[in-house]
């Protein structure tokens, strides 16, 4: 067993470091916080250093990882431009790919992935947005909600219910890629987020929509199976997220504390050791249970339980830092970066499966796994 | 006060606060307390409730004090934040010296600009006010109500601490994390008239931050029901996998171990003996720390739109973390309750 990292992936972080050392500061992060601007800027620079190569998900994982250290909304708008790749990536049409994934590819369009709505997000079989066939077209009603790249994202993979099967709410959904510039397709921007405020986030109303049928995902009624495999592999990368997030306000800790030795300001008190202790503890088994998963994933053999452990687990790491940073810091925290630290971090156990939901199917799976064993 | 007196007076803040606060709390985010809430506080005679009558303040005594905090903070912290600055900061710091100043606090008038955080940073190192003749001038570090008509500061290179009544600018700036709607900035400071109102002032703002034990517990235990209500009612109309949330084990307990935990706390606190050093101090640890676990999992049950200021739910969880660095010394007050347990000075290493 080795638990180094091979000498591309050490050097993926070292680039995503010197990204993040160059193109983000606390005053830029400040500002798109305040302003709630997506920085476009940004993300076009991370193509152009190169750090974005979603062909490479361990070199995304590190710069994920490393450039949420450096700011989670900045980070996060810079890295989610290919968000939903995967569905099409693993299930999509050669001319799919073609024609979608290639422009996201490079930098010069957007995606999105849109399931959630607004009667719910934890109950993915419970969507209510409906497709019917028409004229060799299907028209899509309905509304999502929460969308990140909603108002800015070219097209989206859109999770849309295609027919009612008595007692099977999990049958019948579909996935299309939706174009945003459709007729009948509206976007509101939501405002006044606690945090990750630079990354865009709208709701999506569908009034008639008139979607080609070649936009069809795979296989109609399959949509379901096709997004739990597709959140199997982004949670390891919200996973990264909040890692980040950790690492970097255990950074600001050690800074923070290291200033006050030097300037003979305080003694260092052992709850505060503790406490920073803690933490590193936490982001160090953070790390060990998303590699582990990832590198399951990666090798194609997905473990959907290490993965929900290790996103329902550094989420949880992320909140933990950062309320401790903000604790041990006190009044310098609340002016500084780590007050933002502490509202970005909220989210992670929110997205992409709440942190119930995790435990959920963590358990569910540990049952299955039991019962196949001692049948 | 009476427990009944109590329930009425909580009754009179929950009717003002539902007509008053409840569809402005947003705006009070965004904008601040604008005029008229200040003085439709002070008509309820809330806003000067601890200030003397004769200086048109209502006098009432401690316990109905902490109740209007705690029912405000259900509503709006940072309404009860400022109720809990003018009367257990502003006024005890100014006291006697400044007859005006205070009738114009208790009437919602004007406000005073203060910043607390050379105490609380422990380094007394913010604030430096240069003296050029009668005059004083220099820039204050975050302080609250920063468009105040006035402002109290502690100048470092004198160690006193000052009232100023005139010469002050407010300089807006990020909203920052916690009690957004107290409007928190930063001043400038160019005065030729105002009042030395303690030759130690650190002392003097160090006495008075410790003396907020039973205010930051009302507030604390008014934010935490502030975020339970809401996640409470939320999670009987809100329905994953075709039940209400209420009816899933960990969510139900969850909130219902955290409101327990606010009635038993609530119910120390309404009867709380105010000579009780150990009894406030203890209050004031458990009332925080629970503030801050309810509104986290207030926020929690409510999903995405917890994420969204709209819903009204994550101001509570911010204002939690907040209470606890901007009105507490939390290192402090562990020591102090060590100290209370031990019956000599403890945990300091
Ligand atoms: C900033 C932001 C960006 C987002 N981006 C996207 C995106 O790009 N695409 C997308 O599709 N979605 C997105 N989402 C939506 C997000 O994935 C959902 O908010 C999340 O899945 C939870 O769904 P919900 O909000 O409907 O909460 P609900 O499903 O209503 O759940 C509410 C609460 O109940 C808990 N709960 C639910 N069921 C149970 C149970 N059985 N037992 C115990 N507890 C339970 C949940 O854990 C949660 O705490 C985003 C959300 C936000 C805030």
């Amino acid at each position: 067993m080795d638990f180094d990292f091979p000498e591309d992936i050490v050097n993926a972080r070292k680039k995503a470091q010197e990204f993040a050392r160059k193109e983000i500061n606390s005053e830029m992060a400040k500002k798109y916080d305040r302003l709630e601007k997506f920085p476009e800027e940004l993300r076009k620079k991370a193509f152009e250093y190169g750090i974005i190569d979603y062909q490479n998900p361990w070199s995304m994982l590190v710069t994920i990882e490393e450039l949420c250290r450096a700011d989670a909304g900045l980070g996060i708008s810079a890295t989610v431009s290919l968000f939903g790749a995967e569905v099409i990536m693993l299930f999509g049409s050669d001319e799919q790919k073609q024609k979608y994934l290639s422009m996201v590819q490079n930098g010069d369009k957007i995606m999105g992935l849109a399931v959630t709505e607004p009667g719910g997000g934890s109950d993915v079989a419970g969507i209510t947005t409906r497709a019917v066939e028409k004229d060799g077209k299907y028209i899509v009603n309905g509304a999502k909600m929460f969308i990140t790249n909603g108002t800015i994202a070219d097209f989206f993979v859109m999770l849309i219910r295609t027919e009612e099967v008595e007692g099977k709410r999990h049958h019948g959904l579909s996935a299309f890629i939706v174009d945003s510039d459709l007729p009948g397709f509206t976007k509101n921007k939501l405002s006044g987020k606690l945090g990750v405020r630079a990354t865009n986030t709208a709701e999506l109303i569908l009034d008639n929509v008139p979607v080609p049928k070649e936009n069809l995902i795979g296989e109609p009624g399959k949509g379901f199976y096709y997004i739990m495999t597709f959140f199997n592999i982004s949670r390891a990368y919200v996973a990264a997220q909040a890692i980040g997030i950790a690492q970097g306000a255990l950074d600001r800790i050690l800074e923070h504390l290291n200033r006050l030795t030097k300037e003979g300001k305080t003694a260092l008190a052992e709850e505060v050791q503790f406490l920073a202790s803690d933490i590193a503890t936490r982001i160090e088994a953070s790390r060990l249970l998303a590699y582990k998963a990832a590198s399951y994933l990666f090798q194609f053999r997905p473990n959907p339980t290490l993965t929900s452990m290790a996103k329902a687990y550094a989420s949880e790491t992320a909140t933990f830092a950062a309320e401790k940073a903000l604790e041990i810091t006190g009044y310098s925290g609340i002016t500084g970066d780590l007050e933002r630290f502490f509202r970005d971090s909220k989210i992670m156990e929110i997205w992409e499966g709440t942190s119930e939901i995790e435990k959920l199917i963590i358990a569910r799976n540990l049952l299955k796994e039991y019962a196949e064993v001692n049948q | 006060m009476s427990m009944e007196e109590q329930d009425l007076l909580r009754s009179a803040v929950k009717e003002f606060a539902q007509k008053s606060i409840q569809d402005k709390a947003l705006k009070i985010e965004h904008e601040g307390v604008d005029k008229a809430l200040l003085q439709s506080l002070a008509s309820q005679g809330f806003l000067g409730a601890r200030i003397p009558e004769k200086y048109g303040g209502s006098g009432i005594d401690l316990h109905g004090y902490l109740t209007i905090v705690n029912e405000l903070a259900t509503f709006s912290p940072s309404v009860a934040a400022l109720v809990m600055l003018v009367n257990s900061v502003h006024a005890p710091l100014i006291g006697d010296s400044e007859p005006e100043v205070m009738k114009k606090l208790a009437s919602g008038e004007a406000t005073v600009s203060t910043s607390l955080s050379d105490v609380l940073e422990g380094n007394f190192s913010a604030t430096s006010l240069k003296k050029n003749g009668s005059n004083l001038k220099g820039a204050v570090n975050l302080s609250s109500l920063y468009r105040g008509e006035y402002a109290i500061a502690l100048n470092r290179d004198d160690g006193h601490l000052y009232l100023f009544k005139d010469g002050v600018k407010g300089v807006e700036e990020d909203s920052g994390l916690s009690f957004r709607g107290l409007s928190n900035g930063s001043l400038e400071i160019d005065s030729s008239d105002y009042t030395v109102l303690s030759e130690k002032g650190e002392d003097a703002l160090k006495a008075v931050v410790d003396n907020l034990d039973l205010e930051v517990a009302a507030l604390a235990l008014g934010t935490a029901k502030g975020a339970l209500d809401k996640a409470i009612d939320y999670v009987k109309v809100r329905k994953t996998f075709e039940r209400p949330l209420k009816d899933y084990g960990p969510v139900a307990s969850a909130l219902s171990r955290h409101m327990a935990e606010y009635l038993a706390l609530s119910s120390y606190l309404e009867s709380v003996d105010e000579n009780d050093s150990r009894a406030k101090l203890t209050l004031k640890v458990l009332s925080v720390d629970l503030a801050k676990r309810a509104t986290k999992a207030a926020l929690q049950y409510h999903g995405g739109y917890g994420y969204i200021e709209d819903t009204g739910v994550e101001k509570f969880y911010r204002d939690a973390m907040g209470l606890s660095i901007l009105f507490q010394r939390p290192h402090h007050d562990s020591m102090r309750l060590s100290k209370e347990i031990f019956g000599e000075k403890s945990g300091y290493l």
